[in-house]
């Protein structure tokens, strides 16, 4: 499925070998017509940036059809050079582009140039032993990106042969291995060539080249989880709700009765308990999961349904009743959150609009109000993040100003001054009712949301700076706890560190070590005390999923180590490597 | 001395190319530096065909003149370029550029018609490891010898290697590699672009650069890098959008790069020993030719593309064909890694026996300079990796009738050596040796010296091997009948086994060798001699010279058979009278090599000390040396050899007497073979080199016959005389004649002013006296003549030292040159005034 390049119309190719034409009108899509339909299945589409023509890449050939009058115009063969190959080659991607030049990928490994008007071979280029499987094209359209089966991607670029010369070839350039499976899916955007495999890693690989200035853009990006909140926790109830694509389950924590130092591990008294799996039905992926501090509500939405489901906890037997004649949404939520109270439900929607359920004992609920910014805004919200009292709630919408709403009165409260960064995780302080944001640009910020402004203390932050060690992390701060013993506590996470942020002490700045929690083990009491600093930081768990303060002595982190997925992954394509 | 250079390989600056001459004739050279000299072979025969000499340093690169293409530039480190008709070889320019001490040049084509590039490191003084890429305009003036002075420098800090820069299509830009970066310099733009890849060595890969090439017909850069990866640079017009795509196979570094003419083909090659043909990079498509014997070092493309030639680090050139298949290979002396076995001469073939390609024993022709073939003795497949051990030979001796071979070959694990014994038969059906007997483990421990016993007279039977170990022992071998008569002929039907172990108070055995009737066997074990009786093996008596161990020994020969000489490593040459078991003599000499002739008396020891090496010939019964050649050459000689000459030479000069009829070769640390010649540098070059191309093709017109007769009565005249012809005389009158010969006619200043120089140039200058102030000062003459000879000597002997020899303990009786010059005088002097007493 392809839009072409207006975004009015979007082509869909079908196993049967037709094309389909569909117009995209306000909220849907409208079948317009078929296009000519030839056998053999049709693996790729693109459109011609002018919108006339389409090129369809199927089992040993592509097409290209005239859109106008959705007749083919030309049938190339991909393989009538290769004598001995009675293999078929697939054609996996294929590029259409302006110049009318066709660029085929196809499962030989070659990354093939025709003109198609000619119906002739301008160029190929064998990039892999393997299958070329996926395809993008640069907008100036002088650089493309090839994913193969092996886990390698490729670059081509478009360069003269002769230096200023007008007479310019594509050469196979720089090669990337950065995925162990294949390359299904890559884009190429101005600065970096993006790619994403069956190894479940996103790669951002940026073109130093074309990047101005050394910073975020300039350095290579792995990501193998996304930067959401996947697992919610019930406080009070001790339990964790986990968030897979298609189903989720519900643990109760272990405990353990003994203490010990720094570094030992505790016998547990009760071992954790998987108290239930909970299916979606259908094919679609779970989009957003949450379970209430309580324990006894458990909703979750997938890109067409939301769902609310009642637990009840009798004894060992552990029953979940699905909550019936919950509100329809459309489209369905895109974050769920329960108050602190567990007495009702913010779902985040489109157009920056929050709903507020109320849950209502036995197990129904009922739609209270909608929250909505009063300048309107056409992007979802994506976080959501009440206060412990229940009389504020935040909403971060996609373009990311930060809504503030009260909900004693379901009005809107008050807007966070912009800041050009997404925001990655906010939360509202229990006692201060201060909302702490971090920033995708590894900014923090305090606001005050009785005062309606910054605190002095995020000021002092920000006029001081951050640690560059800090700012020079990879991953974003995906959440955001604080602890009820000492208000001057935050408590942050994102994928690889931990970290206590004590506002009462003084920030470090950038000769000091940012990570000095071992140095400062070794040193003896007094001297410990001059090297403190705001940040502490842990880096035992790695991949850290989740983090959460139970109560006072209690914090829950979740690790999810990659070898546990990378052994649930196919084989690799073998390749023989030389030395072994 | 002559230098007896093997091909360059050694030399930093060795390049070869190829070229064809033309359609009709169809006949291909290849050019090729090496040492102080240009070698033009032909492809077709593979015989060397011309040796262009006069360069007095090594030479460090060659260059066709893209104008001419039967003209080649030559350049070397004694700091002068020239330009030579390699069909005849001779020198047609000379341009010195005194202060260059090392370079390479690139004459250019195109717009930059007379401007040749060189490397120089001219600050080598100031930054070690500096050298500067240099353009210099070569004048075109009339003259043989140019003085360049017009500099400028192109790039600073580049690579002193000929790989290391390149120059780019139609000579537009101008590539240089260092470490990690890459230099571009675009002559038009004046734009000088730096490229740094990282230093950082990840993951094996190290992004040295090896060497560096440009495509002929389109702007790309390929490289070739120390970990075996070849990038093709792109787009390097651009500080920032520059790129490259890589291709690797090569497992080690590249060492050569070469794009075909037409630039569709890019060769690599490396330590792998494989040729690698890159097809158009877009595809992943390559061809191997494999096997090519050793590393490669460089690779040549001829002009037309129709033949690649690539030379390797055991000095030779193999030719290939543009389909990639090996057409013939180009092989002098093959460069060993290390000559283990020692040069012994072949005494069926004459040739020299050595080491060759690992595992090899290569027979190595010194009349003809060639292979005459290579015996597989390891029978193992070599790899080309760096620190795997591998079997190699070791040691090898010929029997006297050449009928025997022995060798012994050791895999280089200290510990366990994996010894084995192989005894050689050669066969007359085969022309080869074949294998008669292989000995597993002959002694525990390495084999330290081996030799037969040479007696021609009584046949193969009294044929004994002596090996000598580490394991304090020496074995003696003899043949034995098989029992089982199968076997057809007599040497089938024979093995060899060990008859004797005989031992010395447990010391290691060193060396061993056999009297020249073979009656007696000295073995060396560490301190002491012992001597042997070969018939009952009995202890006959020892010598010893302490402290310090032995470290050859041989006996006398013909005359001098009573003598056994000896060497120790601590810095003493002893020679025992084995009559009366006494130290005849002894000489504080560090003797590395002992060498007898086998065909007189003579014995050749070579001595190592603070850096130079002197040779000592000498006979057992006279202490005093025959001949003494100090500061033979800077390099340490190991090895040495006589071999016998077809017939006796004549020599005239009574230094050399003991040369005449066998010629002695050494081999030097660096692995050159070098040989004393008794004949000067001016003699063995070609006359015709020494003249000039400019005579030899002026147009004959009565002008020029007059001239010719001028000269050929003046040469007539030196002849006549009896007088060497100074060619300097020549040389300092025709200056003036070329520039008026070369000088086109419309720019020559009037004939009035020309005329003096002219006519002066034409005048017999003073020095040449008339013929009857010849016949008064016939004395006279002989003396200078026989101080110019000397002279002449001097410079082509190096250094003679005439000092008396204090370390011998021996005054020479002959009278230094100034001693007798004087007495003369003395002689001349008018004593007509005593008389008056």
């Amino acid at each position: 499925m392809v839009a072409s390049g207006t975004g009015t119309q979007l082509a869909i190719g079908c196993e049967d070998g037709s094309v389909k034409i569909f117009q995209v009108v306000p909220g849907g899509i409208q079948f317009e017509r078929n296009l000519d339909r030839r056998k053999g299945r049709v693996l790729c589409l693109s459109w011609h940036r002018s919108g006339t023509h389409i090129v369809a890449g199927s089992i040993d050939f592509f097409r290209v059809i005239d859109v106008a009058s959705g007749q083919t115009v030309q049938r190339i063969m991909v393989n009538h050079q290769v004598e001995k190959a009675k293999r078929e080659c697939v054609v996996w991607a294929i590029a259409l582009l302006s110049s009318g030049t066709v660029v085929s990928a196809d499962s030989f490994g070659r990354v093939q140039f025709w003109d198609w008007e000619q119906g002739t071979l301008a160029e190929s280029h064998t990039v892999s032993t393997s299958a070329a499987l996926s395809l993008a094209v640069s907008e100036k359209e002088d650089s493309i990106v090839v994913g193969t089966s092996t886990g390698a991607t490729y670059q081509l670029q478009l360069l003269p042969v002769k230096l200023g010369g007008l007479e310019k070839c594509w050469v196979r350039t720089k090669p990337f291995q950065f995925h162990s499976h294949d390359v299904r899916a890559v884009a190429h955007s101005s600065t970096a060539l993006i790619s994403g495999g069956l190894d479940a890693q996103l790669v951002i690989r940026p073109l130093m080249e074309k990047v101005q200035k050394k910073g975020y853009d300039a350095v290579l990006r792995k990501f193998t989880f996304p930067h959401r909140r996947l697992v919610s926790c019930a406080r009070k109830a001790r339990l964790l709700l986990f968030q897979f694509s298609q189903y989720l389950e519900l643990w109760r924590l272990g405990s353990t009765e003994e203490t010990g130092k720094d570094g030992e591990v505790l016998p547990p008294c009760r071992m954790p308990e998987h108290l239930v799996q909970l299916k979606s039905k259908g094919p679609e992926h779970i989009y957003c999961s949450c379970v209430s501090p309580c324990g006894t509500w458990v909703g979750y939405s997938t890109a067409s349904r939301f769902q609310l489901y009642r637990v009840r906890c009798d004894g060992d037997g552990v029953s979940l009743r699905k909550v019936p004649k919950v509100p329809k949404l459309l489209p369905p939520a895109y974050q769920l959150q329960f108050s602190a109270d567990s007495e009702s439900l913010f779902v985040a929607s489109a157009r920056g609009s929050v709903h507020v359920f109320q849950l209502l004992e036995p197990g129904g609920c009922k739609h209270l109000h909608t929250l909505q910014p009063p300048s309107g805004c056409s992007e979802a919200v994506y976080l959501l993040a009440p206060s412990a009292d229940g009389h504020w709630l935040a909403a971060v919408s996609g373009d990311w100003a930060i809504h503030i709403y009260n909900l004693k009165c379901f009005q809107h409260h008050c807007v966070v001054p912009a800041y050009s960064c997404a925001v990655s995780a906010l939360a509202i302080h229990p006692s201060t009712n201060n909302l702490v944001i971090a920033y995708s640009d590894q900014q923090l910020f305090e606001f005050s949301i009785p005062e309606k402004q910054y605190t002095s203390w995020s000021r002092a932050v920000q006029s001081r700076g951050l640690h560059r060690t800090w700012l020079e992390r990879d991953s974003p701060i995906t959440h955001i706890t604080f602890n009820p013993k000492n208000p001057a506590h935050i408590l942050l996470h994102d994928t690889y560190l931990l970290c206590i942020l004590d506002k009462s002490l003084p920030l470090p700045d950038d000769s000091t070590l940012l990570m000095n929690q071992s140095t400062l083990k070794q040193l003896p009491e007094t001297a410990r005390k001059r090297q403190l600093h705001a940040f502490k930081i842990c880096k035992k768990f790695q991949p850290l999923l989740f983090m959460d303060l139970l109560d006072e002595n209690c914090l829950v982190v979740v690790e999810r180590p990659i070898m546990d997925f990378k052994t649930q992954l196919p084989l690799a394509v073998q390749q023989k490597k030389f030395g072994t | 001395n002559r230098r007896e250079d093997t091909v360059s390989s050694y030399a930093s600056g060795g390049s070869c190319w190829t070229l064809r001459r033309n359609s009709s004739q169809k006949e291909w050279y290849l050019l090729c530096a090496s040492g102080d000299f240009v070698k033009v072979y032909s492809v077709n025969t593979e015989e060397t065909l011309r040796l262009m000499g006069g360069h007095a340093d090594l030479v460090t690169g060659i260059q066709l003149n893209p104008h001419n293409h039967m003209q080649l530039y030559s350049s070397s480190l004694d700091g002068t370029i020239k330009l030579w008709d390699f069909m005849d070889g001779i020198p047609i320019k000379v341009s010195s550029l005194g202060f260059y001490l090392h370079l390479h040049f690139y004459p250019l084509s195109g717009p930059h018609s007379s401007v040749l590039l060189l490397v120089s490191d001219r600050f080598f003084f100031l930054w070690s490891d500096t050298f500067q890429l240099v353009s210099v305009k070569l004048t075109k003036g009339a003259g043989q010898d140019l003085e360049s002075k017009e500099l400028s420098v192109v790039l600073d800090g580049v690579g002193a290697s000929v790989k290391h820069i390149a120059f780019g299509r139609e000579g537009a830009y101008v590539v240089s590699v260092k470490d990690v970066t890459l230099q571009v310099y675009f002559f038009k733009r004046k734009l000088l672009n730096r490229f740094s890849l990282s230093t950082v060595k990840t993951k094996g890969g190290d992004n040295r650069f090896s060497c560096v090439v440009c495509h002929p017909t389109e702007d790309c850069i390929a490289t070739g890098h120390a970990d075996g990866k070849i990038r093709l640079w792109r787009n390097f017009h651009h500080r920032k959008e520059y790129t490259y795509s890589t291709l690797h196979w090569h497992h080690d570094i590249v060492m050569d790069l070469a794009f075909s003419v037409e630039g569709t083909r890019l060769l690599s090659g490396g330590v792998e020993s494989v040729l690698v043909q890159w097809h158009n990079e877009s595809s992943c498509q390559k061809d191997f030719l494999p096997r090519l014997g050793s590393p490669i070092e460089y690779i040549s493309m001829s002009s037309d593309g129709a033949l690649c030639c690539t030379l390797h680090t055991d000095n030779r050139i193999t030719i290939i064909n543009s389909n990639l298949r090996f057409s013939r290979s180009i092989q002098g002396l093959i460069k060993s890694r290390d000559v283990k076995t020692g040069l012994v001469v072949d005494p069926r073939t004459k040739a020299l026996v050595l080491n060759g390609e690992p595992g090899h024993l290569q027979f190595y022709s010194l009349q003809s300079d060639q292979q005459l073939f290579s015996l597989d003795i390891v029978q193992r497949q070599y790899i080309h990796q760096a620190g795997l051990k591998q079997s190699d030979l070791v040691k090898v001796a010929f029997s006297a009738q050449g009928t025997w071979l022995a060798t012994v070959e050791e895999s280089e694990e200290v510990t366990d050596p994996e010894l084995q014994l192989k005894l050689w038969f050669y066969s007359e059906e085969t022309q080869s040796f074949t294998l008669n007997t292989r000995i597993n483990t002959p002694h525990d421990n390495h084999i330290t010296d081996m030799c037969f016993r040479d007696m021609d007279e009584l046949g193969d039977d009294s044929l004994i091997l002596v090996t000598t170990g580490r394991d304090c022992v020496f074995k003696v071998w003899v043949m034995v009948e098989d029992t089982d008569p199968e076997g057809k002929s007599a040497h089938e039907s024979v093995s060899w086994s060990c008859d004797f172990v005989g031992s010395y108070h447990n010391y290691q055995a060193t060396n061993c060798c056999f009297s020249e009737d073979g009656s007696l066997l000295a073995v060396s074990f560490e301190e002491t001699v012992t001597v042997w009786d070969s018939l009952t093996w009995d202890l006959k008596c020892t010598f010893c010279h302490p402290p310090g161990n032995i470290r050859n020994i041989c006996f006398g020969r013909l005359t001098c058979s009573k003598y056994l000489i000896g060497a120790t490593d601590y810095g003493f040459l002893c020679c025992w009278n084995l009559l009366t078991c006494a130290l005849e003599w002894s000489a504080h000499l560090n003797i590395v090599v002992l060498q007898p002739d086998p065909l007189s008396e003579h014995i050749a020891a070579v001595s190592w000390l603070s850096k130079e090496s002197s040779l000592f010939v000498f006979k057992p019964n006279e202490p005093r040396p025959l001949y003494i050649q100090r500061n033979l050459c800077k390099e340490k000689i190991l090895l040495a050899a006589f071999v016998p000459r077809d017939e006796p030479e004549t020599i005239s000069s009574e230094k050399y007497l003991w040369l005449r009829k066998s010629q002695l070769f050494f081999l030097t640390d660096t692995q050159e073979l070098m040989t004393l010649s008794t004949k000067s540098l001016e003699e063995r070059l070609t006359p015709s080199s020494k003249q000039l191309a400019v005579e030899e093709s002026l147009p004959v017109t009565p002008f020029s016959l007059l001239l010719g007769k001028h000269r050929h009565q003046q040469a007539q005249e030196d002849t006549d005389l009896g007088k060497p012809v100074v060619h300097n005389k020549q040389e300092q009158a025709s200056p003036a004649v070329k520039e008026l010969l070369h000088t086109p006619a419309h720019v020559l200043p009037s004939a009035s002013f020309l005329c003096t120089i002219f006519i002066n140039s034409l005048l017999i200058s003073k020095e040449n006296k008339s013929a009857e102030e010849v016949a008064d000062e016939v004395e006279m003459e002989s003396e200078k003549a026989d101080g110019d000879s000397d002279e002449e000597d001097v410079t082509v002997m190096e250094q003679e030292d005439t000092s008396p020899m204090e370390l011998l303990g021996e005054m020479t009786c002959k009278l230094s040159k100034s001693q007798e010059k004087e007495l003369r005088k003395i002689r001349k002097m008018d004593y007509s005034w005593i008389a008056a007493f």
